[in-house]
């Protein structure tokens, strides 16, 4: 399929816009024409413009498409409608011109990809949103996913800021518990699209939400569908297009104590803790002050430059790029690289036509080793960062200076390294040939393959008290991937009188091939501080493993669309699905979905000024999931176990079943129903689109937690254990307006989904994980903690804290201590007494974006949030008010004799009663809305620029992350969150990073 | 490409799928159904029982930190507090993964491997069936081992007797129901086991092992006259040519010499895995114990565990024969006056330090035994260590058959005695009825006296060796508030000790939380 780029569209829609305020502006002619104009259909047309060729003088076609006009013999008349193909008619002797314009094969606003296919926007009978490549042009996120964040409703992505790092796209709420993650279809083959697709090239995306648009797709679907499509070569002379960005990117700081700060605080810590028994002696105390943040953040710079040529003519078209990224990333020892190629070509010989889509990524990076955010907050700020006398020559906690076992970040990047290298090839070959003008009969085979190197050094060294002396190693794991994809596909197409019928029926064949290999030697070769980083120079014992995997996917589909009159549209769906990580007896799976629409406003009795476009759609259908292990059901033996025996001691080796599998599983289906209305108003000026959707999952596939009586080990088998409905509802408004020089626009998208358990798997009718409980009939994952009452000032005030028969229920405590709620009244705090206190699932979700344009100066304001969602802060439940010594917030304000005005505890040194992490204290409202870009450009004019033969030459700069609305006190309340049981939880997550960006555009 | 066309020219007319193109077998290992066809097999599914000695939740690590933690002979002051807390009843997280959660499910781990071989041993055919039943044997011993851990720490615990299945809710089973299925597997395991085995299978448990175990298991529901009966054959009956004291107390507790006939069953550790984890997965997991690395002072080790103050007093009460203090004293403590104490001993350093080197120890007391003795004087050299875990020795089973025999008679008869006055004699101390400090006449008459005494005999010949909280247990101290009290004397930890309550440990919540059939014990 061909598009073309949106501003095309959007300069048709300007000129149209020109020409209807013009209609009043007549000059006396010679005669007036008339006609009608009509669609391919026959349907009238309203609103057509009709104008006299090279001038600006025109009317526009009445409600019935017919129109008048004075002209002069000898003019031609022009005529043009949104989506449909200008057509110009000379005027000769007649008085009459009918003229029927036929839709537009291009144009991203009317055209949308879909599976095996496009469709017109106004033919579509599914929920499918169709992100603006316009917004995302210079929003460069280094992944797909994160740059569409905001950008569609229903489509919750979430991302951390590490380099290299991938977001986490969640459509339409959590649809199961194993991975949620969409499929992505990239220039028709299903692919990784997270950092090995060059956001340059992309020319179009949309995102299947429902059943009816997703079916194609099948099993694979359930999770929503994102379609990729990337550039094409244009007929025309050779184009050269550069672009790139300079980013400067930082991290946001936790505000924490201060070395004489905390040497307070812990002392404070440490005599309540010797006034209980639990120390002897205050700390020593290093003599050291350090800022771990200052030590582990470091701002860096990002490039990402790109480079593309493309052209062609009439029987073929090129298009190539190239990428280089380089991100310097936001932590100590990070950085993230990437080169990446694309070559893309089509062409056409009489009946046969052919493509070709191949794109070559090579990137590494170094990968972070532990949870950084956590571990600034847990070391204190007396430790050096080195420390000449410990082993390996850093600082860490020592028994009487600093009693900790947390653990030195830099000391653990230092000692731990690994460098991760990857490549990825992925392409695909399609040829078609055309039958009979009718049918279409098309091959696509594709190929993916990866390639993955880790290198993992351990030195000799201890980040952490009482670490082991583990001798140094060095571990070459290498992993290859193989995918192969053959697709055949037969479309039919016939259109006659009002009738338009279109079918597909295909089949594909898919299989993947992972495999593993890791080996590790001791004693690598060391020469001064230089280790060498071949195995071949290490001196010491070796060991290696390795793995393989291999998993197919075989299936049959259909489709039959039906218009009539452009009024009602009529959508069959069928798809068989076979797939070998399912027991044979439940291995096939069809997943059928119907659905329809109707164009209201094509009807005759419709007659509403003022709404240009109307249309309702209806749909229902089952797609599938069997996205898990390759073997899932197959179990099998641990061989790694061993025994040592006997003197001379000899070690013999074991072999048992340690991990339980169920053999039964099959295929996880989800139902849904979506009902939508898409209206235009004000001659498409507004545009608005609502969605509501059911989605029932029956017999989700996921690895639920089993009871450690069963012995099992090495993850939860996987079962066909749940049920959960999705309901949801999804609003889009889009306004565009060209007023003069200035053209301005925005669109708004607020979506809302409840979610609700139907069924919890082995007959369980509740879940619990440390913070969150579910149960049938509720929510995923509320939170479910102790609940904090108050904080006990007086002695008197433990002693009245009592249960209705009297008892206190905490008399162990002392004043300072958190009162707890004794839920169950059972006169004790205990399991018992947790209590559900807070919904991890936000009331409702909105994406903003605003644009002006005005004589080449150009605004873009994005923004999204989510409201009424509680966040659990994990890195003030880090904190954790000095019982392991951590370090606290400059907001700490402990309770003490003298302080009583306070709802922080007391702090002491060895006791976590007050500290627990399963307490409501953490809890914060996470509602947010953040401005995450603001950009500026300008496109220098053309009749500049040709002067020095360019085409185009645009500047730009823009903000991002810098301006958040929330209360939420961690780093980010936008976090990237995959959780499924227990949502909402900032485990001291990766915060989104805050950057500056410049970007040059040049066009030849 | 051309077979792939006509595959689907035909796959196409059928929509299924004819050429098998989806079944894929798994190349990786042996599945659950090749396996288990030989004797071999067994033998492979035997030794990996034995692995789960080799667990942080088994005998690597965090046992000796809870039972000798909560036992009135050890306390914590680990870095880590919650480790510290639960050492001293106070469980604020009831999933504390590091000892509640790995402790129970390894137990359960353990007691899955030995049920699977169980199941399957019956369809295999030996050609020597004695050697098939000394291999049950060893099953059922491994798996009442597991029972009898679980119910000193938790009591009420799930049943579990063949191979699990994903969706086991398996039934919580009072504790005599446990002790039931603990003495049923011991006693097939007793008939099945060999008085001794060959050097190669040292290791393995023996029938003198079994009887021990068993023994113990009666004691703790008080059943003394089937106690007598199953210490019997190790004490006073054909069994006891294999067992006798060491003459030096310290070569219970080095790698100098193991399986000595003071073992009656011990773990072997070893060294030949040099590096990793107890990784379940990883074929060169370590095979050493954490003991001495969990136990060393602060500076040195974890500090995890360290031994109360009132042994040394006790020690010192009462000298040995030639007017010295008790050496075994100096083989299990490092405290403050021992060089004062021990005058004709050369060996002071702790890893090469002097007691003074670190003023915090100051009267502080920390366990020695098990240290690693390839030690060099440098301080990061025994995370693992490969010394033998002496778990049941022969001086443990004398003194348990003088209580039973003072129990069962209603006072000491002079064997029961005499079966303390061995362990008194190897410690170079006078015998009972000369003891210059213990000259209560009723300890050689009285039951209550002699039992008492036989508290504090324990005590000292068995400190910091995961034997006096099982002691604590059967004596009913921790079920009085006068036990309590004589308890909180010698150990502050009991302060926070609820009775009714802290006897036993909180079953993991995400447990009780997850099966119906399983409640959170009482009042917890």
């Amino acid at each position: 399929m061909k598009t073309k780029p949106i501003d095309y569209m959007a300069k048709k829609l300007l000129i149209v816009i020109l020409l209807l305020m013009n209609v009043s502006f007549i000059f006396a002619q010679t005669k007036i024409v008339t006609g009608m104009v009509t669609d391919e259909f026959g349907a009238p047309l309203p609103g057509a413009s009709v104008v006299i060729a090279g001038t600006q003088d025109g009317v526009a076609s009445d409600a019935n498409g017919k129109y008048s006009i004075e002209v002069s013999e000898n003019d031609q008349l022009t005529f043009s409608f949104v989506g449909m193909v200008e057509q110009t008619v000379s005027i000769g002797s007649g008085n009459i011109y009918d003229v029927t314009l036929i839709e537009s094969a291009v144009g991203i606003e009317d055209v949308v990809v879909i599976g095996y296919g496009t469709v017109r926007k106004k033919d579509l009978t599914g929920a499918v949103s169709v992100i603006d490549t316009d917004q995302i042009e210079n929003r460069r996120s280094s992944d797909l996913a994160g740059s569409i964040k905001g950008l569609a409703a229903g489509v919750k992505v979430t991302s951390g800021g590490m380099a290299g790092g991938e977001s986490s796209v969640i459509i339409r709420g959590i649809g199961n518990l194993t991975n949620n993650a969409p499929l992505y279809i990239v220039d028709g083959v299903p692919s990784n699209a997270g950092l090995t697709i060059n956001m340059a090239d992309i020319e179009s995306i949309q995102i299947l939400k429902d059943a009816s648009s997703a079916a194609i797709y099948g099993s694979r679907a359930a999770n929503g569908v994102i379609i990729v499509t990337t550039k094409q070569g244009h007929e025309g002379p050779l184009k050269v297009e550069y672009s790139g960005q300079v980013s400067y990117n930082w991290l946001p700081e936790h505000d924490l104590l201060s070395r004489e700060e905390w040497v307070k605080f812990d002392d404070m810590a440490y005599d309540n803790a010797i006034e209980a028994g639990i120390a002897t002696k205050r700390q020593s105390h290093f003599p050291y002050s350090t800022d771990w943040q200052e030590e582990l953040f470091k701002p860096g710079m990002k490039h990402n430059h790109n480079i593309s040529l493309s052209g062609g003519n009439k029987n073929g078209q090129y298009y190539v790029s190239y990428n280089k990224m380089y991100d310097e990333g936001t932590l100590y020892g990070m950085f993230y690289d990437r080169n990446s190629f694309r070559v893309n070509s089509s062409g056409k010989k009489g009946v046969f036509s052919y493509g070709q889509n191949l794109r070559f990524v090579d990137n590494s990076w170094d990968g972070y080793a532990g949870s950084p955010f956590a571990e600034v907050i847990a070391i204190s700020p007396t430790i050096p960062v080195y420390d000449p006398n410990n082993h390996g020559g850093f600082g860490f906690g020592d028994p009487d200076s600093c009693n900790t076992y947390a653990l030195n970040p830099i000391a653990r990047q230092e000692i731990e390294g690994r460098a991760i290298r990857n490549t990825y090839l992925s392409g695909n070959v399609y040829g078609q040939i055309e039958l009979l003008k009718l049918f279409t009969y098309k091959v696509n085979v594709g190929y993916t393959t990866n390639w993955g190197v880790t290198d993992i050094l351990r030195k000799s060294g201890s980040w952490t008290m009482g670490q082991a002396d583990d001798p140094s190693y060095l571990t070459k794991q290498i992993n290859r991937f193989g995918g192969f994809l053959l697709e055949n596909t037969l479309d039919f197409k016939k259109t006659f009188k009002n009738h338009k019928i279109e079918a597909l029926a295909g089949i594909t064949y898919q299989d993947e091939r992972p495999e593993d290999l890791n080996s590790t030697k001791y004693d690598p070769l060391v020469v001064g501080e230089k280790y060498y980083m071949t195995l071949n120079s290490a001196t010491g014992d070796a060991m290696s493993g390795g793995g393989y995997g291999e998993s197919a996917l075989l299936s049959y589909f259909g489709r039959v669309s039906y218009i009539y009159a452009d009024k009602y549209i009529l959508n069959f769906t069928v798809r068989r699905d076979g797939t070998s990580r399912l027991p044979i007896e439940n291995r096939w799976g069809n997943f059928p979905s119907i659905s329809g629409a109707w164009r209201i406003s094509k009807e005759d009795f419709f007659n509403v000024q003022f709404i240009s476009d109307l249309k309702i759609r209806a749909n229902y259908g089952i797609l599938g999931n069997s996205n898990i292990g390759y073997w899932d059901y197959i179990a099998v033996m641990n061989t790694a176990p061993r025994a040592v025996f006997g003197i001379p001691e000899h070690m013999d080796l074991g072999v048992i079943q340690s991990k339980l599998v169920n053999r039964n599983i099959t295929w996880e289906k989800q139902i849904q129903t979506n009902i939508g209305l898409d209206i235009a108003f004000f001659e498409n000026k507004f545009t608005m689109s609502a969605e509501y959707f059911i989605s029932e999952s029956r017999d989700l596939l996921v690895a639920l937690p089993i009871l450690a009586t069963t012995g099992n080990n090495g993850g939860n088998p996987i079962v066909n254990a749940a049920s959960l409905e999705n309901k949801g509802l999804e609003l889009d408004f889009h306004w565009r307006e060209k007023v003069g020089d200035l053209s301005y626009g925005t669109s708004l998208n607020f979506s809302r989904i409840r979610n609700k358990v139907l069924d919890l798997g082995y007959g369980k009718t509740e879940h619990y994980t440390y913070l969150s409980k579910t149960e049938i009939g509720q929510p995923l994952g509320s939170f479910y903690l102790y609940k904090m009452l108050g904080i006990f000032d007086t002695d008197e005030e433990i002693q009245a804290h009592v249960n209705s028969e009297g008892i206190v229920i905490q008399p162990d405590a002392v004043p300072g201590d958190i009162k707890y709620d004794d839920y169950d009244d059972n006169g004790d705090i205990s399991s018992t007494d947790r209590q559900i206190v807070g919904s991890p699932w936000p009331k409702f979700e909105t994406g903003v974006s605003l644009f002006a344009n005005w004589k080449g100066f150009d605004v873009n304001i994005l923004g999204h949030g989510r409201f009424g969602q509680m966040i659990w802060n994990g890195s003030r439940a880090t904190a954790g008010d000095f019982t392991q010594s951590q370090n606290n917030f400059v907001t700490l304000n402990p309770w003490t004799e003298t302080n009583m005005d306070t709802d922080q505890p007391r702090l002491v040194f060895g006791d976590t009663r007050n500290s627990r992490g399963d307490q409501d204290r953490w809890l914060e409202d996470g509602s947010f809305f953040r401005i995450s870009e603001i950009a500026f450009g300008y496109t220098v004019p053309e009749t500049i620029i040709q002067k020095v033969k360019m085409d185009k030459l645009r500047l730009g700069i823009s903000f991002n992350n810098l301006i958040t609305f929330t209360n939420y006190k961690g780093l980010d309340p936008d976090f990237y969150d995959n959780g499924i049981f227990t949502i909402s939880a900032d485990n001291n997550a990766y915060p989104n990073t805050r950057s500056v960006m410049a970007s040059l555009t040049i066009g030849f | 490409m051309k077979k792939i066309f006509i595959i689907f020219i035909i796959v196409a007319i059928t929509a299924c799928d004819p050429l098998d193109l989806l079944e894929i077998p798994n190349p990786n290992t042996y599945t659950t159904q090749d396996f288990w066809q030989s004797e071999e097999d067994i033998e492979l599914g035997l030794v990996a029982v034995y692995n789960m000695f080799y667990k942080q939740g088994t005998w690597t690590r965090n046992i000796y930190t809870q039972m000798d933690g909560n036992a009135d002979d050890g306390t914590s002051k680990a870095g880590w507090t919650e480790l510290q807390e639960w050492a001293k009843f106070i469980y604020t997280n009831y999933d504390f993964f590091e000892v509640g959660i790995k402790i129970w499910s390894e137990h359960y781990k353990a007691i899955f491997r030995a049920n699977q071989v169980l199941d399957h041993i019956d369809d295999i055919e030996f050609e020597d069936e004695d050697y098939k039943e000394s291999i049950k044997g060893q099953l059922y011993f491994l798996r009442a081992f597991y029972y009898f851990y679980l119910e000193i720490l938790w009591e009420d615990v799930p049943i579990v007797l063949h191979t699990s299945s994903a969706d086991d809710v398996p039934q919580q089973m009072p504790a005599d129901s446990v002790w039931a299925q603990i003495e049923s597997d011991l006693i097939l395991a007793v008939d099945r086991l060999p008085d001794q085995w060959n050097p190669e299978d040292l290791g393995r448990p023996t029938k003198g092992g079994a009887l021990a175990l068993l023994g113990k298991a009666y004691m703790q529901q008080h059943k003394w006259q089937e106690a007598k009966d199953a210490l019997y054959w190790l004490v006073e009956g054909e069994g006891n040519v294999y067992y006798g004291l060491v003459d030096d107390y310290e070569e219970n507790f080095t790698s100098l010499n193991e399986h000595n006939e003071e073992s009656v069953f011990e773990i072997q550790f070893s060294q030949v895995n040099p590096t990793g984890f107890d990784v379940d997965f990883d074929p060169n997991s370590q095979l050493g114990t954490q003991i001495a690395i969990n136990s060393s002072p602060k500076g040195l080790g974890w500090n995890n565990i360290q031994a109360n103050r009132w042994l040394v007093d006790y020690y010192k009460r009462e000298k040995t024969i030639d007017g010295k203090n008790d050496y075994r004293l100096f083989i299990n403590f490092w405290y403050n006056d021992r060089q004062a104490d021990f005058p004709d001993q050369t060996d002071f350093l702790i890893y090469g330090r002097t007691w003074t080197s670190d003023p915090t120890w100051s009267r502080q007391v920390f366990i020695r035994k098990y240290m690693t003795t390839t030690l060099e004087g440098t301080e990061a050299e025994f995370y693992w260590n490969d010394i033998n875990f002496r778990l049941i020795r022969y001086s443990d089973v004398l003194l348990l058959y003088a209580e039973v025999l003072n129990e069962l008679n209603g006072g000491p008869t002079p064997y029961a005695i005499e079966c303390v006055n061995r362990v008194r004699t190897r410690a170079n101390l006078p015998l009972l009825q000369n003891s210059t400090y213990y000259t209560d006449p009723a300890i050689l008459t009285d039951q209550t006296a002699f039992l008492k005494h036989l508290q504090t005999e324990r005590a000292l010949e068995l400190p910091c060796e995961c034997v006096r909280w099982i002691d604590l247990k059967r004596w009913g101290l921790l079920m009085t508030q006068e036990g309590l009290d004589e308890l909180t004397e010698r150990d502050k930890d009991f302060k926070s000790f609820e009775l009714g309550k802290s006897h036993r440990l909180p079953i993991p919540q995400s447990e009780v939380d997850n099966n119906p059939n399983l409640n959170q014990n009482e009042p917890y």
